[in-house]
């Protein structure tokens, strides 16, 4: 039978994990599939990505496209990548700063942390009105933040992305980076794929990024 | 993904509000009609972080009421297709898993978990792959994407897969005890 896939791929997190990495490439059993090498389906589409989210000239989050029936075909075939790339590319389907307001900003995660906490710390000094209760989705909001942060000094994260931003990096590309574990540049290109024109430009400034974020987490 | 945003909404309050206290008694009123809401558009509204402003009121015609349009900075939580979120497994049945992230839920169908995991029935119900070194069972934690989202009046709900590269289990509850 079949052996999971990427079983080896580690993350900071004690416990199992089951994430799929490219050099593991899916099963045991299609070996010549491995060879050919599965794309991340980002793959084909990210052209289009990265045309759009610079057309409008604005600091966009990446413009991520997702797709059912592709998602469900993705592990199956082992031409996935071929078939993906004769349909005609759909047009971009979210540019969320743009599409929430002007005044949008991305927060990493450990930020919103940050907030949230303060605001429930305070929440006695900041209303004097019992009848006013924190909602679910605070409380979920809250304590998903917290499940998942990984830095302790958002600011310290800040400052060492700051340089990709010399490299076009947006805020929400920058946030999607601090928002997990990455620990290889091809695992930032999976995550976000409007960074796939930019693959060779941006490889070696992400190197140095993922490095020294892996520093912080530990000292952290 | 969490987003900081500027909002406006027009308040109504009741002339026996007014006084010294007016401001606060519409921050008040702001808080209870518009945290925990959410909408299409801005998602999840998680928490007021500040009032930018507070502009001159109109008297509604008969009634007495005032409306006072206020801006206000928030902290949203807002799903987008292709965002991958690391999401606690809730429940689990042959249909697939949900999953919550933050405030989102997330449904995981079967057809977009591995194919090398099988629905296994029992006490615990789960996902395993059948050398059992992999599990999804409930309070597993899984890395997945979401690839759509159907809004409701009080929700979220997405639609997330973990049939891609760097997606699937990142801990279950059984090596964690």
């Amino acid at each position: 039978m079949a052996e999971k896939g990427g079983k080896g791929f580690s993350l900071p997190k004690s416990g199992k994990s089951s994430l799929k990495s490219p050099a593991s490439k899916g099963k045991d059993d299609s070996s010549a599939k491995s060879k050919r090498g599965r794309k991340v389906q980002f793959d084909s589409e990210g052209s289009l990505d990265t045309n759009s989210t610079k057309s409008n000239g604005k600091a966009d989050i990446p413009s991520f496209k997702g797709d059912l029936g592709k998602a469900g075909k993705g592990e199956k075939a082992g031409s996935a990548g071929k078939s993906q790339k004769a349909k005609a590319p759909d047009p971009l389907e979210l540019r969320v700063e743009q599409e929430l307001s002007t005044k949008t900003t991305c927060m990493m995660d450990c930020e919103a942390a940050d907030i949230l906490q303060g605001i429930q710390e305070n929440m006695v000094v900041l209303s004097d009105d019992p009848a006013i209760k924190l909602p679910v989705s605070f409380d979920r909001g809250l304590a998903y933040g917290q499940r998942i942060r990984l830095y302790d000094n958002p600011q310290a994260v800040e400052q060492i992305l700051g340089p990709l931003k010399q490299h076009g990096v947006s805020d929400g590309e920058l946030c999607m980076i601090a928002n997990f574990p990455l620990e290889s540049v091809d695992e930032v290109f999976a995550f976000v794929p409007s960074f796939k024109n930019r693959k060779s430009k941006l490889r070696v400034p992400l190197e140095n990024v993922l490095a020294e974020l892996t520093k912080l987490r530990k000292a952290a | 993904m969490f987003f900081h945003i500027v909002l406006e909404r027009n308040m109504q309050l009741h002339p026996r509000h007014f006084g010294r206290d007016l401001r606060e008694k519409l921050v008040s009123k702001l808080m209870k009609d518009v945290e925990g809401t959410c909408s299409g558009r801005h998602g999840f509204i998680v928490a007021i972080t500040g009032i930018e402003s507070v502009g001159k009121g109109l008297i509604r015609d008969g009634t007495g009421f005032v409306t006072f349009p206020v801006k206000y900075q928030c902290v949203v939580f807002r799903p987008f297709k292709g965002e991958i979120l690391e999401a606690v497994v809730t429940m689990v049945n042959k249909m697939g898993f949900f999953a919550e992230a933050g405030p989102v839920q997330i449904f995981v169908s079967n057809h977009l978990i591995p194919d090398d995991m099988e629905f296994q029935s029992g006490d615990v119900p789960n996902y395993t792959t059948s050398d059992g070194s992999v599990k999804i069972q409930k309070e597993s934690e899984v890395r997945l994407k979401i690839i759509g989202t159907r809004v409701d009046a009080t929700e979220i709900f997405c639609i997330g897969t973990i049939k891609d590269d760097f997606l699937g289990v990142i801990s279950d509850p059984g090596t964690n005890a």
